[in-house]
């Protein structure tokens, strides 16, 4: 909407004295004769409370008069109540944007209470700042568009499993595509969970929709009636090739690998299997086996439906399988597929994987195969596996009897994977426990640089395995090499507890590898526009704040592929994820507010600094047909901080709703008027933590004094050098920039972002001949309202020491 | 200061505090098998625990071979081999070291050599056919050592 | 003609003519300059590390220095100085603050290390400059059947991030060379493992126990000769030898022989004109073998 095309702005002030109490410090009849006394304020009302009940009436009716376009509240707890009036403004028919309402309370009466003179004339100055931006702001609209109820999981495990089963509970037509042939992933093959030891594979059973025959609580996937779920489609054995669209509609294309088994006609009956001449090396029991070129994983799998292996099979040259199934279910012509189908949704729950631990040299894991992982172990352990629940020694099938577990293969390595993969502690002790049940008489050990065992139930594992025997040295072993004459390997270790140097026989050696992201993480990273964090596994926008979002609005995490885990946590975060995706899908609309930046074209100079700053990934570069190129700004991820603004250097970014105009004439306003005797000093603050431990000091009754000026900026990173000089032009003695700390910056850089400026203009003021220490950035939370009271004093003497600035030239 | 920032902060003392005690250098070393005297997870966590008096008046920090297998292996990236250097810089500026250290420096500073070079050796590289040795840089050498307050270390009575 | 300025350091000239001799030769006959320049120093290895690693890194610094204003690239025979040398080269390439650091030093003796050269071991040379097929091509007499157990010793290899000589647990680069000869390179248990030479003089009993396991291990493993570059192994191993036998009456009878003596040799070059009269442990087994 152009400027010529409103109307003049009609204010209407509101002020509160909160049954009285503010009243008793600030004098209300000054404040009303002064804000009568500003242009453009066409009512004024004074009552106990504006932001509920009769008060809030009270501006629900001047807005319906026509009487106000917009409105200004003094009021208390600001920020609770200015969502109440917000709502009730757009209910009464005014854009909710047209409304600023101030703190006089916590910000002014309480911790001024001592110099009830000097807090009215800063009450005049906050209630002069609020009309002005008032009168400067704009009506902001949202974007609606339309959100498909349906939803694409990536991933078969038991994240995307579960997170599915949640959807479809809860009325969402849910796509799940799963890359291998058989669903189950990591878990199918780990054979059992801790600290239970019960089966990985067991999940919630469906809704009640499917009537299986025995409701008890839990069930193995291929007999809990999944494949039966009305709403879910299962596509196994595909996998996404692209992905266009928007939040809420995404279009998605797949390609299905041809199985070359028809689903509908398979009896599971084994012939094929047993007439099929070719052998390939079977990767789900890790290669220390093989199976034939036509095959299922292992008998309990789902899809209970056989799979060629067209890389192994001899297709038409032998088709012996052909002949021999009962039901002709064999089609060697199968071709893939691809098929398109938009979702408004995407849950991606890709899981983890083993690191290679080949590269870890001095440990031989290529070269011997006695050393092995726990995965290839847990395949040993697990009855359908390579050697029929045997331990055994894989270069020459005898019975493993002494076992030595190395923690930390390739975690906590600097040189690797610098992080704790945080469960492989306790799948070796599972591992470890299950051997020695089995086999009491085993000999094993496990040699670690800590245990860590912190979930529920998990020190009493621990204990266990102590119990039965198991050995723990505390040393991470130095090499692993082969004694010939002895046929064993040996485990070089230091044992720092005892002091001494063991070199541990060992028929079997398992490496308790890292957990790393799974091999075509970054491609679909890439397809999906969503970042990854340094060790490659999914980015997971904030675990406390944000848990299962990403920089996209409709895409959402979910279980291992954010990093690793155990079963509960992934069963708690697939549960998580489906919720998020429900309340994004829920309404069937997507609304987006337009709080957003904005460039202006004409300005924007080529230098790609702004999509590089911004934390959300909004901006991205588009050519224009002079062979320059303009940054866009992405509705739809921008999330309003306006690092950008700060960070142009050609200012040719606005942020609506926090316009440099806007703050130029809120610091103007603040500036107008001292009151006190004392040096003005502006607190720049971002209204994550620094405006909240203003509030907090206030409703702790801090006393502090009345000479700062407080200003709300969305984000530190906002702030502009021009905007620091033209501060003190306007009559600031002193600045400070209030931001969250570094690491807890909402906006993930702001803050950072602000103390670099604070930086470069303490620089720019020493060549103006203005002290640099008039300006100083400070970093808190909200429950560090202490530190912002002890900050203004301090910067309050500072300021007074230096002495009355003179500027030269127009102020 | 804590001990431990009196060592990262010097040269080749940086990465102490990385070490979380996991004991692949003890294992990687090999002289620790054979000499109960050093071992160097030992010794990094007294450097950790601020067993100043332990380290620089002990034998321990002398025994390292300086075979840099701990440095390799070390999954922290630690350098360890780097941090006995430092230790023995910090035991030498406190008065505190081996006799054959003083030879060392004594040599360095006199001839720009550690072994010095006889006449007999120099008259058996003509036999040889074996081209005359250039002169040393021995003034350059001194200029650079005063520079980095190289001290020579003294001998002592008691000789380790 | 590719030239080198050749480190010597101080061991080789004052007790390993050997080394020199048969480095020479060989590089000579193989179409490589060698060229002596002026001041270099002692490369400041581990003995002074431990008195001032700052001044140790100053001075490899100023070394350096010196072969880049000649505009040559470093071959050292030694393991301590190609270690000593390397390292600083890599460190100061690396990080921008230590080279200032160092420079603001070597600006007293009027130099600055500007990191355009390369340190290079004996072996880097002859893979980078000459390579496999070359030497094989100029072998004359080629070291058949000789069973070498190669020695890489501790600082050939390691820190192997800064040294870069090859892959540090399984290195291949000496067994190839070895293997250009016609000798055939051994494995052996703990080939990598330091020879103890260092700790002579400050704790003899270790020193010898570490040699001592070296030999047991290469003997064990059928070697003929036990083949070094690095002049403190070679001591520890040749005359080291003899102190094992005097302290453990065990006879190892394994001559020692660097890696350029052997090269000279199969190059051709005569026995008698390799000083390996020097050697405590005679050769002529080895010369017997390969006649």
């Amino acid at each position: 909407m152009s400027v010529s095309k409103m109307e003049q702005p009609k204010v209407g002030v509101f002020l509160s004295d909160c049954g009285k109490q503010l009243s008793e410090i600030l004098d209300f009849d000054a404040l009303t004769t002064f804000v009568k006394g500003v242009s453009n304020v066409a009512l004024i009302a004074r009552g106990s409370e504006f932001w509920r009940g009769k008060g809030l009436q009270t501006i629900v009716d001047a807005v319906k008069s026509g009487k106000i376009n917009r409105v200004v509240v003094a009021e208390n707890i600001t920020k609770i109540s200015d969502v109440n009036i917000a709502q009730a403004v757009e209910n009464a028919g005014l854009n909710s944007y047209l409304v600023e309402v101030l703190d006089i309370k916590d910000h002014c009466a309480w911790p001024h209470r001592n110099a009830p003179k000097e807090a009215t004339e800063k009450a005049k100055a906050m209630l002069l700042s609020a009309i002005e931006r008032a009168k400067l702001l704009e009506p902001i609209e949202k974007l609606e568009f339309p959100a498909l109820k349906s939803a694409l999981v990536i991933g078969g495990g038991i994240g995307g499993m579960q997170t599915a089963v949640d959807l479809t509970d809860l009325g969402f037509e849910v796509k799940l595509i799963e890359k291998q042939p058989f669903l189950g992933g990591l878990a199918a093959r780990a054979g059992r969970f801790f600290p239970t030891d019960d089966c990985a594979i067991c999940i919630q059973p469906p809704s009640s929709d499917v009537k299986t025959i025995t409701h008890t609580s839990r069930k193995c996937v291929y007999r809990s009636g999944f494949s039966e779920i009305p709403n879910l489609n299962i596509l196994t054995n595909s996998s996404v090739v692209a992905v266009e669209g928007v939040p809420g509609n995404y279009k998605v294309t797949v390609e299905k690998k041809p199985r070359y088994v028809d689903p509908d006609k398979c009896v599971a009956c084994d012939k094929c299997v047993s007439v099929c001449p070719v052998e390939a090396p079977d990767e789900y029991n890790s290669n220390m086996t093989n199976r034939k070129a036509i095959y299922i994983n292992v008998p309990a799998v789902h899809p209970q439906v056989y799979v060629i292996d067209e890389d192994a099979c001899k297709f038409n040259d032998c088709a012996k399988c052909v002949s021999v199934c009962p039901t002709n279910a064999i089609d060697l012509d199968q071709k893939p597929e691809q098929v398109t189908f938009n979702v408004g949704s995407i849950i991606v729950a890709t899981g983890f994987k083993e690191f290679d631990a080949s590269v870890i040299k001095e440990y031989h894991y290529d070269e011997y195969p006695d050393v092995i992982t726990n995965l290839e172990l847990a395949r040993m352990i697990d009855g359908f596996g390579p050697t029929g629940g045997e331990i055994v020694r894989p270069s020459d099938g005898k019975p493993a009897k002494k076992i030595v577990f190395v923690q930390c293969a390739g975690s906590r390595d600097r040189r690797y994977n610098p992080y704790c993969s945080g469960i492989c502690c306790m799948i070796s002790l599972k591992n470890a426990s299950l051997i020695k049940e089995a086999n009491p008489d085993a000999e094993v050990s496990i040699c670690y640089i800590d245990i860590r065992t912190t979930g529920r139930e998990h020190e009493y594992y621990y204990e266990r395995a102590r119990d039965m025997g198991i050995k723990f040295i505390k040393g991470r072993p130095t090499e692993i090499y082969a004694d010939e004459d002895k046929g064993k390997l040996i485990v070089d270790v230091e044992d720092a507890l005892l002091k001494r140097f063991l070199d541990l026989e060992a028929d079997l050696v398992v490496l308790a590898t890292s957990m790393v992201p799974p091999e075509g993480t970054s491609e679909l990273a890439k397809m999906l526009d969503i970042d990854l964090e340094a060790d490659g596994f999914f980015k997971e926008y904030n675990a406390k704040l944000r848990p299962t979002e990403t920089k996209q609005k409709g895409i959402f995490l979910c279980g291992g592929a954010t990093f690793p885990k155990d079963a509960p946590t992934a069963s708690l975060h697939a549960h998580s994820a489906a919720l998020k995706t429900a309340k994004f899908l829920n309404s069937g609309k997507i609304v987006k507010d337009l709080r957003t930046a904005f460039i202006n074209d004409e300005y924007c100079g080529d230098c790609e600094f702004c999509p590089v700053m911004c934390p959300f990934g909004a901006i991205t570069l588009e050519p224009t047909t002079e062979n320059h190129f303009v940054a866009r700004v992405n509705d739809l991820l921008c999330e309003g901080c306006g690092v950008c603004v700060g960070t142009c250097p050609l200012n040719a970014i606005e942020l609506k709703n926090s316009k440099q105009n806007q703050i130029a004439a809120q610091i103007d306003a603040l500036l107008s008027v001292n009151g006190t005797s004392k040096p003005l000093v502006l607190a720049i603050c971002c209204q994550e933590c620094g405006h909240t431990a203003v509030d907090s000091s206030g409703m702790a009754k801090m006393e502090y004094p009345a000479n700062v000026r407080v200003i709300k900026v969305p984000c530190a990173g906002i702030v502009r050098v021009n905007q620091i000089l033209d501060a003190f032009k306007a009559g600031a003695q002193g600045v400070m920039i209030v931001g969250c700390k570094t690491d807890g910056c909402h906006y993930e850089i702001g803050s950072e972002n602000a103390e670099k400026k604070a930086d470069s203009a303490k620089v720019l003021l020493k060549e103006y001949g203005i002290e640099p220490e008039r300006l100083e950035m400070f970093k808190m939370v909200y429950i560090e309202g202490a530190q912002f009271a002890e900050a203004v004093q301090m910067m309050t003497d500072r300021v007074a020491k230096l002495g009355t600035l003179n500027l030269m030239g127009d102020s | 200061m804590f001990f431990s920032e009196e060592v990262t902060c010097r040269h080749g003392g940086e990465t102490l505090t990385a070490c979380y005690q996991c004991g692949t250098c003890a294992s990687s070393c090999p002289v620790a098998r054979l000499d109960s005297r050093f071992n160097p997870r030992e010794v990094l966590n007294l450097a950790l625990l601020g067993e100043k008096d332990e380290i620089l008046s002990g034998d321990a920090i002398w025994l390292c071979t300086s075979c840099f297998n701990c440095q390799e292996r070390c999954p922290q990236n630690v350098e360890i081999a780097e941090l006995i250097f430092a230790l023995r810089n910090i035991a030498i500026e406190a008065g505190n070291s081996p006799n054959i250290y003083a030879d060392f420096g004594g040599a360095l500073i006199a001839d720009g050599r550690i072994v010095a070079i006889s006449k007999f050796v120099e008259k058996k590289r003509e036999e040889f056919g074996l081209p005359p040795l250039k002169p040393v840089g021995v003034e350059d050498l001194n200029k650079i050592l005063e520079a980095t307050g190289f001290t020579k270390p003294e001998k002592t009575e008691a000789s380790k | 003609m590719k030239s080198y300025a050749i480190f010597l350091g101080c061991t080789i000239p004052a007790r390993q003519p050997n080394y020199e001799l048969s480095a020479r030769k060989t590089l000579e006959k193989l179409g490589v300059e060698l060229v002596d320049l002026d001041n270099f120093t002692c490369c400041c290895p581990a003995p002074i590390q431990s008195i001032n690693l700052e001044s140790s890194q100053a001075v490899a610094a100023y070394n350096i220095c010196l072969a880049e204003e000649a505009g040559l690239d470093i071959v050292a025979l030694c393991n301590g100085c190609f270690e000593s040398l390397a390292m600083a080269n890599a460190a100061l390439k690396k990080d921008k603050k230590l080279k200032a650091h160092i420079n603001e030093v070597l600006a007293k003796v009027g130099k600055e290390f500007k990191g355009t050269i390369e340190v290079k071991n004996f072996l880097q040379v002859l893979m980078d400059d000459i390579g496999l097929e070359k030497i094989k091509e100029k072998v004359t007499k080629p070291l058949s059947s000789l069973k070498v157990a190669p020695f890489y010793g501790c600082h050939s290899l390691r820190p192997s991030k800064l040294l870069q000589l090859d892959d540090p647990e399984r290195p291949q680069i000496f067994e190839n060379l070895l293997e250009a000869l016609g000798a055939e390179p051994l494995e052996y248990r703990n080939k990598l493992k330091c020879c103890g030479g260092l700790l002579k003089g400050i704790s003899d009993d270790t020193a010898l126990e570490l040699a001592r396991e070296k030999l047991a291990n290469t003997s064990k493993a059928g070697a003929d000769c036990i083949s070094t570059l690095c002049p403190f192994c070679f001591v520890a191993l040749d005359i080291g030898q003899i102190q094992v036998k005097g302290k453990f009456q065990e006879i190892y009878d394994l001559p020692i022989l660097h890696y350029s003596e052997l090269l000279a040799l199969a190059l051709g070059v005569a026995p008698e004109e390799l000083a390996l009269r020097s050697h405590k442990i005679k050769a002529d087994k080895v010369l017997e073998k390969i006649a």
